[in-house]
Parts: C-alpha cells; sequence; structure tokens
C-alpha cells in the first residue's frame, strides 16, 4: 500500500524529487500517513505534529543516510535535501500534538512504567512527564502500536540509529517495554 | 580590596559609549538603571583576582579563582542561624532542574535556568531588571538535563554558554547581545552546560558531550571580541598512555591489556570520538599563570572495546597554561574508564600538607568513586585520597551483558557538585550519593552524533538510596563528620566565615550546619528540590544566603523555579 501512496502523491520512486514548492505543499504530502490534522491514519504511523524539531530533523536525516530503515520513510525522505528538512522539521515541530483517543494505563501498569523510568532514568533525557525537547522525541500520548514497535526495534536493532536508546531497551524486559508503551501512550496532552 | 567607585567614572563612560554603539539614543536610559541598582559596569581583574576576600560580591561560579566556596563574610553564623528567614523569592519562567550558581555584582544578581535564560535581579528585592531567553537552534543534544550552571562576568559584560553550544556576551546594564559564538557543533554531540570562567581578558569553556563521542576540549575566547584564542584537545592525538592495570587508589581494573593491545593495532588510536568532556570551571591560578580543570569519561561510557589503551586524559585532573593553552601535567584517576566513574566535580587550589607535612599549593578534586583527592599542584602528582566517602563494594568489577553491580554507582560519590573548603579548619566539603547500581555492556559502531553509552547502567529499584555531607580533612585524608540524608545528593554546598556550610536536598530541605562538627543548625522547606550549589553576598551591610530551588532532570527530583534569598532580620 505504502508505494501506491506514494505514486498517488506523484512521487517518483527512490531518487526522484518531491514535486512540491512550498513547505505546505512539501508538508501535504506527509498529510496521507501522518494526517492532515495530526492523527496518523494507521496505529503504526507516529506522531509528527507537535513533535520536537531537532528530533524530527535527525530521523529524516538518518532515514535519508540509511542509519534509520523504513521502507516508505528511507524513499520520501531520499528525495529531501537538508534545508527541507529543516523546513519540514520547523513546520511540523509548531503544529499543536493531537490528541489520540488511548486510555490512561492501569495502576498495575503504571507501577512497572514508574519502576522501569526509575532504574533508567527515562525522564533524565525525556524529561518531566515524557514532553521531550530539541533531539530528545516526546512520548507522552504517542500512538501505542508505534510505541511498542519502535522500542521492540531499537532492542531487536532492526532500527540501529540511536544505539544509546538500543543498550536501555535491552536493559529492560520486552515485556516490560510493553507496559511502558502503554503507560506513555496514555499520557494525554501537554502539561 | 580596590575601592569600586576609584573605577565608577570611567567604566560608566566606557558603558555609554557601549550602549550608544548599539542601541544609539537608548543609552542615557541604561545609565540611569546603572544609578538606580548601583554601578553595574566595575567588575575589574582586579576584583576577580581577590573575590576571595571580597565580603560583599560573589564573582565567580565557585566563589573565587581557587574555587574555595568559602565566603569570608560571617554576619550569618552559628549563633544566629537559627533566625535565617526568607528575604525574597524570584520566580523564573522556566520550571525545571536548576543547577545555577547566583554571580553577585554590587547589587545585582545573575542566575540562569534550563534552557540557557539568563536573568539579572535586584540582589535586595528580586525584582527583576532583565531576562535573556536564548533563542535556541533546532540542535541540541544533552545527557543529564536541559541544565545551565550559570555565568561568568568581567567589566560590563556577562557571559553565559547555552545548550545549543553558543557562548554569548551580554551587555551587563541591558541583557542585549553583544557577541554569540559557536563553541562547536551541537549536530556532532557537543553541548554547554557549564558556566564559563573569565581570566585576563580570555573566556575559558569547557564541553558536554562524554555519551556522544565527541572530542572533548577547553577552549579559550577573547573577552571583548569573542574571537577564538586557543584550544586544548582533552583527548590528544596519542590518548594510549602508559598501560595502567590500576587506579590512582592502586586498585586493580582487570583491563584485558592484550586483547587492548591487539584492538589498537587493528582499529588505530580512538582519539577522535573518544569523549573527554569537561563539565565544570577551571581553578584558575594566576601567580604561576595555570589554569586546573577535570576531565569527564571517555565514550562509549560503558564499552572499552573500541577504544584501546589508557584514554588520555579522561577522568583526569589536567593543567595547562592561561595564555596559550599549553599543556603542564596531568595526572589520571582511571584508565579505560568503563564505569562512568568520571571526574566531573570542579578542582580547587588550597594550601594542603605534602606527604612529610610541608605546606604545598595542592589541588583538591573529589571524585565519583568517593575519594577525595590531593595533588601537588606543581607537578599534579597525588599526595593522597581521602578514606571512601561512601559504600564502594565490588570494585572494579567489569560490566557484563546481563549487568554486574558494583559500588558506588555510575552518579557518584560525588556528582559535578562542586565542593567547599574551610582553609582554617582545613577541611573540604562534598556531598555524595549511594545509589546502587548494575554496568551492563552492549557493543555498537560509532553512531555520529548520537547518544553512545556502549551499554547500560541500571538503578537497582530495591536496594536503598541515600546521600550524605562529609566533612575531609585534607591534610590527612581522615573524615572528621558525616551526615546521613535520606536523598542522594546533588547540587553543591558553600562553607563560610560564620562557621557554616549551607546544602540542599531533592527533597526541598535546604539546611545550614556547622562546619565544624555537623550538627544541623537550620532547615527550611523550598518546595522543590534545592540541587543548585548557594552563594552569599551583602547589600547595604546586610549579608544574604541565596539558592535555587528547581529540582534536578538528572535524579528526578520535583521541579520548580524559585530563586531564593535568605537573610536575617
Ligand atoms: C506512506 C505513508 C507515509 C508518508 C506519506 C509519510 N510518512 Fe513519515 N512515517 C511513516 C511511517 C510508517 C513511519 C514509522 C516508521 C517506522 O516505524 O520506523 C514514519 C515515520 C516518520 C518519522 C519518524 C517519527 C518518529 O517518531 O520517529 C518522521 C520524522 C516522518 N515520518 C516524517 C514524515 C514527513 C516529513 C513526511 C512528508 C515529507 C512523511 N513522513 C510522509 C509513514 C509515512
Ligand atoms: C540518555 C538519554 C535517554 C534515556 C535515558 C532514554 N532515552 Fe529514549 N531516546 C533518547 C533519544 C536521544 C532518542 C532519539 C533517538 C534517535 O535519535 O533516533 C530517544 C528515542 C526514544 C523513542 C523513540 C520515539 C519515537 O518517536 O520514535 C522511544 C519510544 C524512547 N526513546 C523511549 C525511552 C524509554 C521508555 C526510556 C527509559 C526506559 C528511554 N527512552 C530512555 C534518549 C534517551
Amino acid at each position: 500500500m505504502a508505494l501506491g501512496v506514494l505514486a498517488l502523491l506523484g512521487l517518483k520512486d527512490a531518487g526522484g524529487p518531491v514535486k512540491a514548492d512550498t513547505i505546505e505543499e512539501k508538508a501535504g504530502v506527509c498529510a496521507s500517513c501522518h494526517g492532515a490534522n495530526g492523527v496518523p491514519t494507521a496505529k503504526n504511523i507516529p506522531i509528527i505534529w507537535g513533535q520536537t524539531e531537532g528530533y524530527l530533523y535527525l530521523q529524516l536525516r538518518d532515514f535519508k543516510k540509511g542509519a534509520r530503515q523504513n521502507e516508505v520513510m528511507s524513499q520520501i525522505a531520499s528525495t529531501l535535501e537538508k534545508d527541507d528538512m529543516k523546513a519540514l522539521a520547523a513546520y511540523f515541530a509548531q503544529k499543536t500534538w493531537p490528541v489520540l483517543d488511548q486510555p490512561a494505563a492501569s495502576d498495575e501498569v503504571t507501577r512497572i512504567a514508574k519502576t522501569v523510568n526509575s532504574s533508567v532514568q527515562c525522564t533524565s533525557c525525556h524529561l518531566e512527564r515524557f514532553q521531550g525537547n530539541s533531539t530528545v522525541p516526546r512520548l507522552a500520548g504517542q500512538s501505542h502500536d508505534y510505541l511498542v514497535k519502535t522500542t521492540a526495534e531499537f532492542r531487536n536493532g532492526v532500527r540501529g540509529n540511536n544505539p544509546g536508546m538500543t543498550s536501555l531497551m535491552k536493559a529492560t524486559p520486552e515485556d516490560d517495554l510493553v507496559k511502558v508503551s502503554t503507560y506513555l501512550a496514555g499520557l494525554a496532552g501537554s502539561y | 580590596m580596590a575601592d569600586p567607585r576609584r573605577y565608577h567614572l570611567s567604566t560608566t563612560m566606557l558603558a555609554a559609549a557601549f550602549a550608544m554603539a548599539l542601541s544609539g539614543p537608548g543609552y542615557s536610559e541604561e545609565i540611569k538603571s546603572a544609578t538606580k541598582f548601583g554601578d553595574l559596569s566595575s567588575v575589574t581583574q582586579d576584583l576577580l583576582t581577590h573575590a576571595s576576600s571580597d565580603s560583599s560580591n560573589f564573582l565567580h561560579t565557585n566563589g573565587d579563582y581557587g574555587q574555595s566556596r568559602f565566603y569570608p563574610n560571617s554576619q550569618i553564623n552559628t549563633t544566629n542561624v537559627a533566625k535565617l528567614r526568607p528575604a525574597w523569592i524570584f520566580q523564573t519562567e522556566v520550571k525545571e532542574s536548576l543547577e545555577t550558581s547566583p554571580i553577585i555584582v554590587n547589587g545585582i544578581m545573575y542566575v540562569t535556568t534550563s534552557f540557557s535564560h539568563v536573568y539579572a535581579l535586584n540582589a535586595r528585592t528580586g525584582e527583576e531588571i532583565w531576562h535573556y531567553a536564548h533563542k535556541m537552534g533546532p540542535i541540541t543534544t544533552f545527557c543529564c538535563g536541559p541544565n545551565n550552571r550559570g555565568v561568568a562576568v568581567a567589566d560590563n559584560l556577562v557571559y553565559v554558554a547555552t545548550l545549543d553550544a553558543h557562548l554569548v556576551a551580554l551587555d551587563a546594564h541591558t541583557g542585549k547581545t553583544v557577541w554569540d559564538k559557536e563553541v562547536a557543533d551541537p549536530e556532532e554531540g557537543y553541548s554547554e552546560t557549564m558556566a564559563p570562567t573569565v581570566a585576563k581578558g580570555k573566556v575559558l569553556i569547557g564541553t558536554n558531550g562524554g555519551e556522544y563521542g565527541i572530542r572533548g576540549f577547553v577552549k579559550a575566547f577573547d573577552a571583548k571580541t569573542g574571537n577564538l584564542v586557543w584550544t586544548f584537545n582533552t583527548v590528544p592525538e596519542n590518548s594510549v598512555g602508559v598501560w595502567a592495570e590500576k587506579d590512582l587508589t592502586g586498585r586493580d581494573m582487570h583491563r584485558d591489556i592484550a586483547a587492548e593491545k591487539a584492538a589498537l593495532a587493528k582499529l588505530g588510536d580512538p582519539y577522535k570520538t573518544l569523549g573527554g568532556g569537561v563539565w565544570q570551571n577551571p581553578a584558575v591560578d594566576l601567580e604561576t599563570n595555570r589554569i586546573y580543570f577535570v576531565v569527564g569519561n571517555p565514550s562509549p561510557d560503558l564499552d572499552g572495546a573500541s577504544r584501546p589503551g589508557d584514554n588520555l586524559y579522561t577522568d583526569s585532573l589536567v593543567s595547562v597554561d592561561l595564555d596559550t593553552g599549553k599543556y603542564i601535567c596531568h595526572q589520571q584517576y582511571i584508565s579505560h574508564d568503563v564505569w562512568d566513574l568520571d571526574a566531573v566535580s570542579p578542582p580547587v587550589i588550597t594550601q594542603v600538607a605534602d606527604k612529610d607535612g610541608k605546606p604545598v599549593k595542592g589541588i583538591l578534586h573529589a571524585g565519583k568513586t568517593g575519594h577525595l583527592y590531593v595533588h601537588d599542584a606543581k607537578d599534579c602528582s597525588l599526595i593522597r585520597f581521602s578514606e571512601a566517602m561512601v559504600p564502594q563494594e565490588n570494585m572494579w568489577a567489569l560490566p557484563t551483558k546481563e549487568g554486574a553491580r558494583m559500588l558506588p554507582g555510575a552518579n557518584g560519590g560525588v556528582e559535578w557538585s562542586p565542593i567547599a573548603t574551610d582553609p582554617k579548619q582545613g577541611l573540604a566539603y562534598a556531598i555524595n550519593l549511594h545509589q546502587p547500581m548494575t554496568y551492563s555492556v552492549e557493543s555498537s559502531a560509532y553512531p555520529s552524533g548520537k547518544l553512545w553509552l556502549g551499554g547500560a547502567f541500571k538503578v537497582i529499584p530495591t536496594e536503598e538510596q541515600w546521600g550524605n555531607v562529609t566533612a575531609v580533612d585534607y591534610n590527612t585524608g581522615k573524615i572528621r563528620w558525616q551526615v546521613k540524608t535520606a536523598q542522594p545528593m546533588i547540587g553543591g554546598i558553600l562553607a563560610t566565615a560564620g562557621g557554616l556550610v549551607f546544602t540542599g536536598e531533592g527533597n526541598g530541605l535546604f539546611k545550614a550546619y556547622s562546619s565544624e562538627n555537623g550538627s544541623l543548625l537550620w532547615q527550611f522547606q523550598a518546595g522543590a528540590g534545592v540541587n543548585a550549589p548557594p552563594s552569599s553576598y551583602s547589600v547595604d551591610g546586610q549579608q544574604y544566603i541565596v539558592v535555587g530551588a528547581g529540582g534536578n532532570t538528572q535524579l528526578d527530583y520535583k521541579r520548580g523555579n524559585a530563586i531564593m534569598a535568605f537573610t536575617i532580620n
């Protein structure tokens, strides 16, 4: 389906330029998956509206470099120049983070997530209530299925663009990571 | 000490010229605010040099060039400290970790917050004079919170180093930018949280980034123009060293030297990505024209496989020439560190007894290992090390795949928190953590500016954590007194001529102890973690103690946004 979408959007395959000029047009290309109102169109697609600017830029850079790989995003990023990436990052960072309809975690899941946090000190980087800053992403209220997927992929090495996060995920039991994802997804709203 | 009025006329005129050049007709207003709030333009080299006997200002991050953190005013003392009350509380716009050391110049206070904001306040009332909100670049990479530890002052400029690795000079009257230079590229993992130091027309600054595979440095910039004067790379091109098998206290570190030599032959010298951040201010010795600083951990923190050798000058005390940045001497605490038990707390210059009891110029450094190290300033060599201030167990167990328990945990001992000293008593005061952790290793290639730990340190959630305040006799290495605290300690401590030490805790308690015997004489609940180093000053003959209460990101202590000044009235 993914490549079909690209074709629909008028994107050429790997290497072709994004056929859009203004930043709005360029960003419009992203809406079919990341949502016209910031709510992603599928559960395993991450929220990028209101995500931290430095982080968004580095992900696009890494998709293009190949340090992070994903069939769809690698192809899209391959068409972007550094200035486009910076502009897109700035554009999406100043949007409002959308609220997904995700339940708050149960007390038991919350307890486990807090134990993981006190052990690995996630909030020493992701900051209070997982709001993130600059190159460290916001996690609070991120799409649940995406969080489960990406923490597992840090852990098993499929996502290789941050060995530090890989080490920390390896140091945390896989089951706990799913619970942490549930907890994070349920932290809605900004604080 | 110089009479500040002597400098008044000329510096005010200078300031006027400056203001005119910058903002044209606006200058007359700035002069007015200068007279209203005191003479803002009198931070001469003379004042900076003699700060240790200045009982009204607080001119350096750690009090004076020697970084003694001993404040020579005794108006607030053991007999009256029980009557200490809040004079004012200023709320910053930023509610995050506060690690600022307030600087006070003739009744004006400069404080910083997380994300590199700077405030100028009226030190008597807490009223805001100006606020500088740094326009942060899109990329910042920092490991332990968006902290800032304060400003440096000289002439009519205020210097701050920012999270996006810039060094900025602000007009002390207005907070307007005079110059702004990139210190290093944040996309490669460089960031700034430390306060700069100014000496003899140079602004000295180190860097963070030991968690990101940087090549560390100390740089000197021209104080007037911001032009780079020199760079000292904390990692030399030959970083291999002497294959030390023992740490500086003589304990075996279980290095596999044969494997390291094989790795060196295969990989070459790892100096380009070896880390070696400098987190805290250098001590400055104007008599010998030397500076002394400590260098942080090698990158990646826990995995030594890709970085054979001693990894010079990581985990070391280093001295260089103030004018040229040329190497003078070093002493490494832990060669080929794989525990991140690095050197971060700022060194102190003070007179110490050498091995024969003879007085010599010494350097003190409190390590994450929990030892206070005493060096000879002449050649950096070790004179002695103190008894351990926290439990040490299983040292030096190598990190494993599953995680090996060893004490102290990776935060120390003594973290970045500056120590204080009382030269008359020959005591150094250090605040410590006890936070049991496991150390695990996991190899990965250099990720160009991304987080690169080479494993993980994990707090063991079932084990008790606590902290302490420890007074060490640096002439003998013996602990004089020790007080346990409910939580691991991070922030800093101040000693005063009033026979007191002041330090705060993560639970919001700010306390005064007798510096002689550690008895608790006063405490105040600040409502958020007091995890910043206190300063002291006086205005109109009245002494104040000031401290930030903003909690701490690294240890997740309750955040706040208060700068609190206390006095007796
Ligand atoms: C065809 C669907 C699709 C389109 C179009 C698309 N994306 Fe994505 N994007 C994804 C998916 C799926 C992921 C998750 C990849 C993964 O799991 O690693 C993703 C991930 C990302 C990420 C990483 C976010 C994070 O939290 O790590 C960024 C940044 C991003 N996309 C930006 C963009 C931008 C900018 C555009 C438009 C130029 C765009 N995407 C267009 C599907 C899409
Ligand atoms: C030492 C700092 C640090 C710590 C500790 C840390 N992280 Fe991260 N984390 C990062 C950085 C930096 C990134 C961005 C990775 C990149 O550049 O690709 C990240 C990325 C992530 C992502 C990906 C988000 C996305 O949108 O794709 C998740 C999920 C995450 N971290 C979860 C955690 C959890 C859970 C913990 C604690 C168990 C944790 N992190 C601890 C620094 C840290």
